[in-house]
């Protein structure tokens, strides 16, 4: 489904990814792990088209998607669920997710200007649609309220909601429970584990490593840029080179804290 | 933004009668007014002010210089009834087509700025579209065009300037449920989108350069439909006709009548129309010098855009439906059942 070759990025004398290799199954659940500056998110990114590697490919369904922009990528299927929140302020939470259907319609400003019977169905149809995705989160009862000012929790879920508007196949899910409460964590982790169960290739990198050996069919780990170890959840975690990484920064954590 | 649009939705009736009063005074106001030189006028910024409210508020792009665009639908009925004989209806229509191919053209490179750099690349334009026009015979040179045959069809032409108003009043009612449909679209969503982030649009599936483009070009056509206008009107087109100062009124326009709601144009653009009038009245009274004039209207401008940052910061339009919504919410509380 998602073939990554040798794939390296750089900013300036960092290299946040160096040959990356990756090959994830159509159906799989793919954990990606690693300690803070690994270059997680700067393959979800370079993935999702915001960023052009140096060097290497990508491949999504045998086809080379590696020149093609980001929205594009995303109508062939793509989508992410950005670290940090990226929403669309001065819109309401529904009309958020609505913008995420842009993936999978196509009613231009032509259609806007007259109104067909099919611009009025497809408009309905992603309304109807972008609902039950925020039904999903949990989050229907402020389909109305403006975007700006959400709680954090709220912020990831709306978020998601709004990846799920565009049905991808192949879902980049970068730390989706950072900031949310326990509650919710079993809430999006029970989501992830049923968009999963329908079909959708899922990507998940998660800060908390017990939520992701609890979904992941396999696990990559990432540390400095390069990929030093990738497995089933038992293998990864019980790998020398894992525990190194993981304790190295774990200490430097507890020092800088 | 949003919680003004979602508070229209919750409570339509004040709203509706308002804008049915809008509509019946617009439609009275020609045959009152004494002065339709001044009414066409304003309902030609309205215009011009609908579409740049727009791409101003809904996909966070300024320009400075709409009156190039203004300047290319003049010039395409000026031009193109004069020396190429379109027939002036013909020519009308063509004027937002041609405006608005303009602008995707140049909206290309153009629309990689961002921010004040974009806002200054649009009045670079309209100096270029300036000197183009004193400097190439065919559109006119430094004399301009004259001769712009009145509208109509075959052997019926329009007498007089009523017609006119009316024709431009109907411009302005389809341009703004043009806007309205616009922004209520998959389209409309899109473009609000890229201003919010435009990483985020891009990857949800929004092609951001296109759709930029695109509303760029949009409300480039409404300003070429303006000056389509306003060539059958004032039929004498000249590079004087299209100054930056009237450019950057449209922008005070769009920011005094709110930005992000469909009827900000309109309302920006009577409130600066009627307060300018007031002044250049009062400038010209006997006893002022020459240069009151000018120095009023500057004077005008930045007292404007200071009380509206201060008072109404986001414009008229949200304010005023903000206070009309508290009022309400208010009579309700005092007068319950
Ligand atoms: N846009 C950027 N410019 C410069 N350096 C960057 C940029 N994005 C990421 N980096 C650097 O690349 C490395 C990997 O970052 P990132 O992919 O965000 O890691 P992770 O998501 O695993 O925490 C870090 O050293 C980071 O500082
Ligand atoms: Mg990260």
């Amino acid at each position: 489904m998602l073939k990554v070759e040798r794939m390296s990025k750089h900013f300036g004398g960092v290299y946040a990814n160096r040959d990356v290799s990756l090959e994830v199954a159509e159906g799989e659940l793919r954990g990606v792990i690693g300690p803070n500056g690994a270059g997680k998110s700067t393959l979800f990114n370079l993935i999702a088209g915001h960023l052009r590697p140096d060097a290497g490919s990508i491949s999504l369904a045998g086809a080379h998607i590696d020149r093609l922009p980001p929205h594009v990528r995303a109508r062939r299927g793509v989508a992410i669920v950005f670290q940090g929140a990226r929403l669309f302020a001065g819109m309401s939470l529904l009309q958020n997710v609505m913008v995420g259907a842009h993936a999978r319609s196509r009613a231009g400003l032509v259609s806007a200007a007259f109104r067909p019977p099919a611009q009025r169905r497809e408009e309905r149809e992603i309304r109807t649609q972008a609902e039950q995705c925020l039904d999903r989160v949990g989050l229907l009862e402020l389909a109305d309220r403006p975007a700006e000012g959400l709680p954090l929790g709220q912020q990831r879920r709306l978020q998601v909601a709004r990846a799920l508007a565009g049905r991808p196949r192949l879902l980049l899910l970068d730390e989706p429970a950072s900031g949310l409460r326990a509650a919710e964590r079993t809430q999006l982790a029970d989501l992830i584990r049923e968009l999963n169960g329908a079909g959708t290739t899922i990507l998940l990198v998660e800060h908390d490593v017990g939520m992701v050996t609890s979904l992941a069919h396999r696990i990559t780990v990432l540390d400095l840029g390069t990929v030093i170890a990738d497995g089933t959840p038992a293998e990864v975690t019980s790998d020398p080179a894992v525990v190194k990484a993981y304790l190295g920064t774990g200490a430097d954590h507890a020092a800088h804290h | 933004m949003a919680p003004v649009m979602s508070r229209v939705m919750s409570r339509p009736q004040p709203r509706t009668a308002l804008v049915v009063l809008a509509c019946v005074a617009a439609c009275v106001a020609p045959l009152v007014l004494p002065d339709l030189t001044f009414f066409m006028r304003m309902v030609m910024a309205a215009i011009v002010v609908t579409g740049l409210s727009m791409l101003m508020g809904y996909s966070g792009q300024a320009s400075l210089g709409q009156g190039a665009f203004v300047a290319a639908g003049a010039l395409t009925v000026a031009v193109g009834t004069t020396r190429f004989e379109l027939p002036p209806l013909v020519a009308l229509l063509a004027a937002p087509l041609v405006a608005a191919g303009f602008a995707a053209l140049v909206g290309v490179p153009l629309l990689r700025l961002h921010g004040h750099y974009l806002a200054f690349g649009t009045l670079a334009l309209l100096l270029m579209v300036q000197a183009a026009m004193s400097t190439f015979d065919v559109l006119g040179g430094a004399l301009g065009v004259s001769g712009i045959p009145p509208l109509g069809v075959g052997d019926r032409v329009v007498v007089g300037q009523l017609p006119y108003v009316y024709l431009a009043l109907g411009c302005l009612g389809l341009v703004l449920l043009l806007s309205h449909r616009t922004v209520h679209s998959r389209f409309g969503r899109g473009i609000q989108a890229l201003a919010g982030s435009q990483t985020a649009a891009e990857s949800a599936g929004v092609p951001v350069n296109r759709s930029k483009v695109t509303i760029f070009a949009l409300s480039a056509g409404y300003a070429g439909l303006a000056g389509g206008l306003s060539a059958f009107f004032t039929p004498y087109v000249s590079p004087d006709s299209f100054p930056a100062l009237e450019s950057f009124t449209y922008v005070i326009m769009a920011v005094v009548g709110g930005l992000g709601t469909i009827w900000g144009g309109v309302v920006g653009a009577v409130i600066v129309s009627v307060l300018l009038q007031v002044l250049n009245t009062v400038s010209s009274q006997p006893g002022l010098p020459p240069t009151a004039a000018p120095i009023m209207q500057y004077a005008t401008y930045g007292a404007l855009l200071v009380l509206a940052l201060l008072f109404m910061p986001r414009g008229v339009v949200p304010s005023v439906d903000a206070g009309v919504g508290r009022l309400l919410e208010r009579a309700r509380v005092e007068a319950p059942g």
